[in-house]
Formats: C-alpha cells, sequence, structure tokens
C-alpha cells in the first residue's frame, strides 16, 4: 500500500547514508578524482579543429589501410615499379628534423666548401 | 612588449575576449565538475560494484562533457553529465556479460563481484564509536545491495532523484526517457527498496 511518508523516510534515510558514504572517501580516490577533472579541463585547451579533425582519424586510418590492403592484394598488375631516384630520398632526409638543422648551419658549410675548393685549388 | 604585437587591435580585441571566455568556462565547468565528481564516483560504484573501474567511467564522463558540451549552458551539465555517466554504466555490464560468457567458455571465474568490499573502500572512522561505525557500514552495505538488486532503470532513476538530487524533468534527460518513465520507476524502486530493508529500517 502506498505510504508518502514512509517512502520519504526511507528515501531521507538512504540519502543520508550515500552523504555519510561520500564524505568518507579516502585521500587517494580523491587524488585520483582531481586528476580526472584536470584532464578534462586540459580538452577545453585544445583548438576545435584538432577535436573536429580528430574524430575522423580513426576514419581516414581505416580507410587508408584498406586503400593499401587492395592495392597490395592486387599485386603490379603490368604496372612498372619505377624506383624512386636518389634525390627523392635526399629530400625525404633533408625534411627530416637534422635537415632542418643543417639549413640553420648552411653558411658554414659554405664555407667549408670554399676552404676544400682552395685546398684543392692549391694542391692541383 | 604588448602580447598583441603583431596583430591587429580588432583581431587582437577578439582574442583576448576569446581568451577571457574559455577561462571563464573552465573555471566554471571546474567547479561544476568539483561539485559532482564525489558523488558521481559513489554513483557509477554502486551501478559496478568496483571502485576503479567506476574512476575510469566518471573520468570518462568528465572528459566526454568538456569535450562536447561544454559551451551548453551550465545548468544542462547536470542531466548530461549523468547520462554520459549512465550510459558508461550500461555499456560497462554490456561488455561485462560478454567478458563473462568468453570467462565462462574458458572455464574460468565469471565475476569478481563477490571480492568488492565496500569497508575496505572508505577512509578511516572520524569521531565515531565502533558500534556506531559497524552499523553505518552495515546499513550502507545493506542499501547497496538492495539497490544493485533493482531493475536497471529503476536504480538509475532512484540514484539519480535521491542521491543526486536531480528533478524530474533532468532526470528524465539523464535517463532517455519521460518524465512519466521516470516517477514510475522512482516509485517502484522506492516500494521495492521498502520492502527490502522495511526489517532493517525504522
Amino acid at each position: 500500500m502506498n505510504d508518502p511518508g514512509k517512502d520519504e523516510q526511507i528515501a531521507g534515510q538512504a540519502k543520508e547514508l550515500f552523504d555519510d558514504s561520500v564524505e568518507r572517501i579516502d585521500a587517494a580516490t580523491l587524488s585520483r578524482l582531481n586528476q580526472g577533472r584536470h584532464q578534462a579541463l586540459a580538452e577545453l585547451q585544445r583548438p576545435a579543429a584538432v577535436v573536429r579533425w580528430g574524430r575522423w582519424i580513426p576514419v581516414t586510418g581505416v580507410a587508408a589501410a584498406a586503400v593499401v590492403t587492395a592495392i597490395v592484394m592486387r599485386g603490379p598488375a603490368g604496372i612498372d615499379v619505377i624506383e624512386a631516384p636518389a634525390a627523392a630520398s635526399d629530400f625525404e632526409m633533408l625534411l627530416e628534423m637534422d635537415g632542418l638543422e643543417m639549413f640553420e648551419d648552411l653558411e658554414f658549410y659554405t664555407l667549408l666548401d670554399a676552404v676544400d675548393a682552395d685546398t684543392n685549388g692549391n694542391n692541383g | 612588449m604588448s602580447a598583441c604585437a603583431g596583430f591587429s587591435a580588432v583581431s587582437c580585441i577578439r582574442e583576448q575576449s576569446t581568451g577571457a571566455k574559455t577561462l571563464q568556462r573552465e573555471r566554471q565547468l571546474n567547479q561544476f565538475l568539483a561539485e559532482v565528481e564525489r558523488r558521481a564516483l559513489r554513483i557509477a560504484e554502486i551501478g559496478v560494484r568496483d571502485r576503479d573501474e567506476a574512476l575510469d567511467l566518471v573520468q570518462d564522463a568528465m572528459i566526454k562533457l568538456a569535450r562536447n558540451y561544454a559551451e551548453r549552458p551550465d545548468n544542462e551539465w547536470a542531466p548530461l553529465f549523468y547520462r554520459i555517466l549512465q550510459n558508461g554504466v550500461r555499456d560497462w555490464h554490456r561488455r561485462q556479460k560478454v567478458k563473462n560468457r568468453v570467462m565462462v567458455w574458458f572455464g574460468r571465474s565469471a565475476s569478481s563481484e563477490e571480492d568488492y568490499d565496500i569497508a575496505a573502500n572508505t577512509a578511516d572512522p572520524a569521531g565515531r564509536s565502533p558500534e556506531v561505525e559497524l552499523q553505518t557500514q552495515e546499513a550502507m552495505q545493506r542499501l547497496e545491495q538492495s539497490i544493485t538488486e533493482l531493475p536497471g532503470r529503476q536504480r538509475e532513476a532512484f540514484m539519480l532523484r535521491t542521491f543526486e538530487g536531480l528533478d524530474v524533468a533532468s532526470t528524465a534527460v539523464a535517463m532517455g526517457c519521460s518524465d512519466g518513465s521516470v516517477k514510475t520507476h522512482y516509485s517502484r524502486a522506492v516500494h521495492a527498496l521498502r520492502d527490502k530493508l522495511g526489517d532493517h529500517w525504522k
């Protein structure tokens, strides 16, 4: 039988016990909650475009994997495989971080070249 | 040197205004999450009977709220947050069912729920006699057990209404159902708990 008073009493007692258990959460757990909250807030600092495009990364990854698989499965099929010329691999190397640092020292390398040329000229 | 060096005055003011707005939003969201996180943890913990899993679920819900709904009015955050959390708890139960089926298939123990001990997850009592402490812990254990035995929707309605204090409309948003359904689930949950706990509670 319905007894609103009794229902409220049950809910009130349950709430009291629940609040008590909330108050007794240990420090280690509170610290983990705090860390989780700060990780969540860090999401606000991420540029919207990164977040928006980031959602497509798994999709594009799967699509790219599917294309690569299809190409590998089909094989060369009469197409001549053209080896990349040496210049291409050099360019790739230059695009790496070390390559960029080398550009910064370009003046130094030019000087070395000039010294080499001078030395060879004097010897030859 | 000015922080706006290299920018036009208009774009500089716009940048500063956006920055201040983001900072204010971050402060509001931080305050909201700090207010709900402990109750959310306990609600998730009662739902999954495991503190570590509950922590992961709460953190996931916080990240999803910040990522997807930070720009929404702050009075919408509570129902949205609990909706994400409840979905997480439901997904967790689905995954557990599959996991248990696989474990049974390989002849291993199906569930570790029996290992869950609420007393092991609480801080040391402060200023209470051992008898009172024991009574409180036993009462909480009985309550948690009774809530766990409720059907899922009743459990959600009861915890959101009673423990989190959401009103009927917000609970309906959090549960993804109508106001009427919330009232029905809540009423049935209270009656069931009254039947289960009646002998123990005055």
